[in-house]
């Protein structure tokens, strides 16, 4: 089922929640509303499975009109944040409570029942805690419990509250690519909150960023990661460097750095920032030509797949984030306090609040 | 709420680290002072209840308590506490889930009201319905006109005792159900559960034992209230006369063994009491909250 969000505002009091949203959602796609806490993320969620209704806009679930839907007969799936699992029903009971609970006529027979929460179970890989209650199950069990008892009614759309915001770092990872196999397998519409990037981008179809209410950009993880739209996009997806400068007359000047901006000929003489991702600085011991900027190794981290040292300009002072590949690290053999020269690649520069 | 809880923990371990570097005779001195309090405020005038009550022997006891203006007050006592802990039971249930899980105008005010009975004078809670149903009072002519008795008879006794529970049921669950919040009976309601069946399934078994505990409060009180009854009653023999009133009557006709003998089943249900709260208490602690 595809979902259609037109220009829905909310708000909490004198806090804006969400302005002026509006997203579409393919049917069986998988995405991420991904920002920081305070974006609307979770209000935008909780407004298409109808626990909220928009002070303004509207909701559409395949082309139509879903707004005053009641959350019950909206047919979708919600994981919450803390699994909201019935404390006092075992893991079965809570499965089962979404079948048990249809009108008489729809509901199925107990058999029926007992059949469709086992196999939900064996999709969890729960089979064996049947019988538990939620307080004897560890965090990523909970999850998964939850997930079965949202899947057990049938959703066309699955929506996730920060699904795995509460479990530990190697849990996480480990049901976040078994969700991303299960949505393979069922394809059923999924939103997904998440205030991490990297959650995010190893997950979703789409990742929606989303900043004090309003969408920044949405696209594949490669699009918003690699092409970010705006600063704020760029400084939350993965760490950043910041080069002061100026754009004058269809050129911007970051230090000694020269890059033409072709179109930005007609702007005089503004200042300008430009971004750096950390695994695009080259640094190098001997200067190769004028651009390179001076500055000093405070501390290396060289364990891990990349290393990442801190550097600081000697110009400015500023701090400048590095990452080099191993093999790279291992030729220079940098030490800390040794002086070096770094040069940008892939510079983005944004003029005040225009992208270039 | 898991670092509060964390941190509670740690504050708790850190005074019970010091506490325990206190010297043997003061830990020793506060307990026997506790105790001995205890011994002379509760456990010997409970002692001498049963004692003063026997002091005839069983057969003045039993014969004290089978009397039928003692039978008449045990029965409208427990009419008062039959009607009035089911009325304050739903309707605790229905200020709490109100309170606990929907936010609308003028909730303090609510939770201020509920309060009200706690901190009137139960004397001026009878007065209260005095005023407004006795023969002078507000709604007494039109009452009086209808053949309706209120004051003086049954039906003010029951609502004396409803006013002075009312507070019970809903303060045990409204902090409960705050705690629990109301993301469960969201989850029930995206599962398609409609009103009804969210309540039944979902919140009611989560706050069985607070309701438990709560009703056995309400009815504690509901079945010794003294002043508010004592106002609307009018002591009539037989009739009006709940076993607190009776009570006072026996003992102020100087029959002791009387009014021990009836008084001692307020100790009883005092005890029992103690002992079903005791219960709930220690089966909440087993409850995942």
């Amino acid at each position: 089922m595809s979902i259609e969000i037109r220009s829905v505002s909310k708000q909490f009091g004198s806090f804006n929640a969400l302005r002026e949203v509006s997203l579409t959602v393919p049917s069986g796609e998988l995405v991420a509303l991904l920002g920081p806490s305070g974006s609307g993320k979770t209000t935008l969620l909780r407004i298409i499975a109808g626990l909220e209704s928009p002070d303004r806009g509207s909701i559409l679930f395949n082309g139509r009109e879903a707004t005053d839907r009641h959350v019950r007969e909206r047919q979708v799936g919600f994981v919450f944040q803390h699994y909201a699992l019935f404390r006092h029903m075992t893991v079965f009971e809570n499965v089962a409570f979404g079948l048990r609970v249809k009108p008489r006529g729809s509901r199925p027979s107990k058999g029926e029942i007992r059949e469709k929460v086992e196999g939900l179970l064996k999709l969890v890989q729960l089979e064996s805690l049947a019988g538990r209650y939620p307080a004897q199950l560890s965090g990523g069990q909970r999850q998964r419990v939850a997930l079965a008892r949202a899947l057990a009614v049938e959703p066309q759309v699955l929506l996730l509250d920060e699904p795995f915001g509460a479990l530990d770092a190697k849990v996480r990872l480990e049901l976040r690519r078994w969700l991303r196999r299960l949505h393979d397998e069922i394809h059923v519409t999924s939103v997904f909150v998440t205030h991490d990037q990297e959650e995010a981008l190893e997950v979703a179809d789409r990742v929606v960023v989303m900043n004090e209410g309003r969408i920044e950009q949405q696209g594949t993880p490669e699009e918003v990661y690699d092409r970010p739209s705006n600063p704020f996009v760029y400084n939350f997806l993965g760490n950043v460097n910041l080069f002061h400068g100026r754009v004058h007359a269809g050129a911007a000047r970051i230090g000694e750095i020269s890059i033409d901006l072709p179109e930005y000929r007609a702007t005089e003489n503004s200042p300008a920032v430009a971004y750096v991702r950390p695994y695009d600085i080259e640094i190098s011991r001997i200067r190769q030509n004028p651009e390179e900027i001076e500055a000093e190794v405070r501390h290396i981290q060289g364990a891990g797949a990349v290393a990442r040292l801190e550097l600081e300009r000697l110009d400015t002072s500023e701090p400048v984030e590095a990452e080099l590949t191993r093999e790279r690290h291992r030729e220079l053999g940098l030490r800390q306090g040794e002086k070096v020269f770094i040069r940008p690649r892939n510079l983005r520069v944004f003029v005040e609040d225009y992208q270039i | 709420m898991q670092t509060d809880k964390t941190l509670d923990r740690n504050v708790a371990g850190r005074t019970a680290g010091r506490g325990l570097t206190e010297p043997a005779p003061v830990r020793w001195g506060l307990t026997i002072v506790a105790l001995l309090f205890l011994g002379l405020f509760l456990f010997v005038p409970l002692a001498s209840v049963f004692a003063q009550a026997l002091e005839k022997g069983w057969g003045a006891y039993l014969e004290a308590i089978r009397e039928p203006d003692a039978l008449s007050s045990v029965r409208l006592t427990l009419i008062a506490a039959a009607v009035s802990v089911p009325l304050n039971l739903l309707f605790g249930v229905a200020a709490a889930w109100g309170i606990a899980k929907f936010d609308f105008p003028g909730k303090s005010i609510l939770i201020t009201l509920i309060d009200l009975p706690f901190s009137v004078s139960p004397v001026i809670s009878g007065l209260i319905y005095v005023l407004m149903f006795g023969l002078q009072g507000w709604l007494g002519p039109w009452l009086d006109s209808h053949n309706i008795k209120i004051i003086f008879a049954v039906p003010g006794i029951i609502l004396a005792t409803i006013f002075v529970t009312f507070p019970f049921v809903a303060r045990e669950l409204i902090p409960l159900m705050q705690a629990q919040g109301k993301e469960e009976e969201e989850a029930a309601l995206v599962l398609g559960a409609n009103g009804l069946q969210t309540f039944l399934r979902v919140t009611l078994p989560n706050i069985r034992w607070g309701i438990l505990y709560g009703v056995i409060l309400c009815n504690a009180r509901a079945m010794g209230e003294f002043g508010a009854v004592s106002v609307v009653s009018g002591h009539i023999r037989g009739a009006t006369n709940t076993i607190p009133l009776h009570v006072e009557i026996l003992y102020n006709e100087y029959n002791y063994v009387a009014a021990f003998a009836v008084a001692s089943l307020l100790a009883l249900l005092a005890l029992v009491t103690l002992a079903a709260k005791s219960l709930v208490e220690w089966r909440m602690r087993g409850e995942p909250m």
